[in-house]
């Protein structure tokens, strides 16, 4: 096998780190990028830190900002008692797409998985508990995915959060089972927000 | 249905290999490991994507190569094109030149039946591989099961992962015990179903190939006793003690009487050999009722160890899938192959990783 610079050698091994980029990926994306226009790799790189330092999570509802609070807890056109609670920041956008929802957002930060050591303290949980009683939240839509792990979740919140006057719903029925929010097109979302359950 | 085309590619002993095969009977002939067996490997492989030596792709690509291919035509209700690629870095997997996004869509172009010897497993070994038997045949039967079980087997992972912690967290387990609950009533229940049918099937094949001899009985026995969810709550002590979910379809069991006794305990070797290829008999024959087209049948040197008696009693069912345009590959050496066969039979000399017609 002919040996690569090291710096190249460097590079595959820090792209290969990321998500969805196999091997055979880094290696042509770095060898695209040693020979590429020095100004253009100079844009990807103050890009790359720029984004990283500026994008931070929203101290209220954990969704991905660049001030905290975000624009959807501070948009005062949204319904404020209503809270929609997704698994991670990108659902937050699967969930905006399908333009149904006009409440607010609570990102989980995860689900409950033993067999990845996440407990329920792990999760954003009393956080979401504290903003029932301050913002005097009426009805909390749960979105999580109908795998496993997501409907175990879902059910362990549910008997959780359950409080006098606090109504929980949840959407996944109208989800293929065993798949998350990412995997939903619009139609669907919407569809299942519309159409979303008591418990 | 049947395998018409096969493609091999750094498989195995098979650096290339290009064959078509009719529908009906063919024998495969050769000394020992020149390739029989690698090549009922293949089939087996397009119709499951798995191995029944029950290993991993990486023993099957060809010595000193990267990856194996495997592709082949199968002609059914239609006609369709498979192709798999297997190396440590990359997979893909494709039906009629179309990415496979969900194995449901790809599970089903191909069915088969091996038939080897390590099938006296199904009598002698663990009831796991008795459940997995029944799992089997539910997956190729029932759209979901497959599904059913993935989700089953992950709820089980996390409730005894949640059940070996120092301090037990409550309400979590009850989250998964839900699942557990949810995906394993349809289990059992499906599986309740299947033993009843299944059962007179296997009885007919036995008395075939035994020639009358013993009367064969299969009876789901499961772990659960009225109800799940309550008989789940009920084991909660002893759940706790032992750190683990100790009913659920995971500790169910399939008995297998031969005249009122457990096959397994009181069966001689040869009662066990003709009840685990009973067994694959059945399940042919459970697949041809459902699907209206018998499964390709992979036999894996098993007529050798039969006496003439018995090999009598399978060939009808040998016939029958010749009949319905079914197909039959059969592995044999040339001393040992069932000459009885007679003449439809298509003859094939593996040596050295080739294939050529007789
Ligand atoms: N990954 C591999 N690469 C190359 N050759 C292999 C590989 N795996 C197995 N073989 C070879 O394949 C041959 C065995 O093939 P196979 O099991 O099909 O034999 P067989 O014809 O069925 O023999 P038998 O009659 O003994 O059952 C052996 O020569 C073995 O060395
Ligand atoms: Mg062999
Ligand atoms: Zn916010």
């Amino acid at each position: 096998m002919p040996l690569l610079p090291e710096h190249i050698s460097a590079l595959i091994g820090a792209l290969s780190k990321l998500p969805g980029v196999g091997p055979r990926s880094a290696e042509r994306i770095a060898l695209h990028l040693v020979q590429a226009d020095p100004a253009a790799v100079q844009h990807l790189a103050t890009a790359l830190v720029d984004a990283r330092e500026r994008v931070r999570l929203c101290d209220t509802c954990g969704a991905l900002t660049e001030k905290s609070p975000c624009g959807i807890c501070t948009d005062s056109r949204r319904d404020a008692f209503l809270i929609c609670l997704v698994e991670r920041p990108v659902d937050i956008l699967s969930v905006e797409k399908s333009a149904t929802f006009r409440g607010k957002y609570h990102v989980l930060g995860g689900k409950i998985s033993p067999l990845n050591g996440v407990e329920p303290d792990d999760l954003r949980i009393a956080a979401l508990e504290r903003r029932i009683p301050d913002e005097h939240i009426k009805e909390i839509v749960i979105a999580l995915g109908t795998d496993v792990e997501g409907d175990a979740t879902s059910f362990y919140l549910a008997k959780r959060l359950a409080r006098e006057g606090l109504r929980l719903t949840r959407i996944a029925h109208g989800l293929p089972a065993g798949t998350g929010l990412e995997f939903a097109d619009e139609v669907t979302l919407s569809r299942a927000l519309e159409g979303r359950r008591e418990f | 249905m049947h395998l018409a085309h096969l493609r091999l590619r750094d498989f195995r002993n098979y650096a290339r290999l290009d064959v078509d095969f009719a529908p009906g009977f063919h024998l495969l002939l050769g000394d020992n490991a020149q390739g029989k067996t690698n090549i009922l490997e293949a089939a087996y492989l397009v119709a499951t994507l798995r191995s029944f030596r029950g290993i991993g792709g990486a023993h099957m690509v060809r010595h000193g190569q990267k990856g194996y291919f495997v592709g082949s035509q199968v002609v059914g209700q239609g006609e369709h094109e498979t192709k798999m690629y297997w190396s440590a870095r990359e997979r893909s997997l494709s039906l009629d030149n179309q990415p496979v996004r969900k194995l449901t869509d790809y599970l089903g172009v191909l069915r088969t039946v091996v038939f080897c010897s390590e099938d006296t497993l199904l009598v002698k070994g663990p009831g796991r591989a008795r459940r997995r038997f029944l799992d089997l045949l539910l997956s190729q039967t029932h759209p979901t099961y497959l599904s059913l079980l993935q989700r089953y087997a992950l709820a089980l992972r996390s409730r005894n992962a949640l059940l070996k912690r120092p301090l037990v967290d409550a309400a979590a387990l009850e989250s998964f015990s839900r699942e557990l609950i949810s995906a394993g009533e349809v289990i059992m229940r499906l599986r309740h179903e299947l033993v009843p049918k299944f059962s007179p099937l296997a009885r007919l094949a036995y008395r075939r190939i035994s020639n009358d001899a013993e009367d064969l009985r299969l009876d789901y026995l499961s772990s659960v006793k009225h109800d799940f969810a309550v008989d789940l709550a009920q084991s909660q002590a002893r759940e706790r003690t032992y750190r683990s979910t100790l009913i659920g379809p995971h500790r169910d069991e399939v008995q297998m009487l031969l005249n009122d006794r457990p096959a397994g305990q009181f069966g001689s070797e040869g009662q066990k050999r003709t009840l685990a290829i009973a067994l694959k008999v059945a399940q042919a024959e459970y697949l041809t009722g459902l699907h209206g087209s018998p499964p390709v049948l992979l036999m894996d040197d098993i007529m050798g160890e039969l006496d003439l008696k018995r090999r009598t009693g399978l060939l009808p069912l040998l016939e029958r899938a010749h009949v319905a345009r079914g197909q039959v590959f059969m592995t044999a050496t040339e001393a040992n192959w069932p000459k009885e066969l007679g003449r439809d039979v298509q003859r094939w000399i593996v040596k050295g990783g080739t294939l050529a017609s007789l």
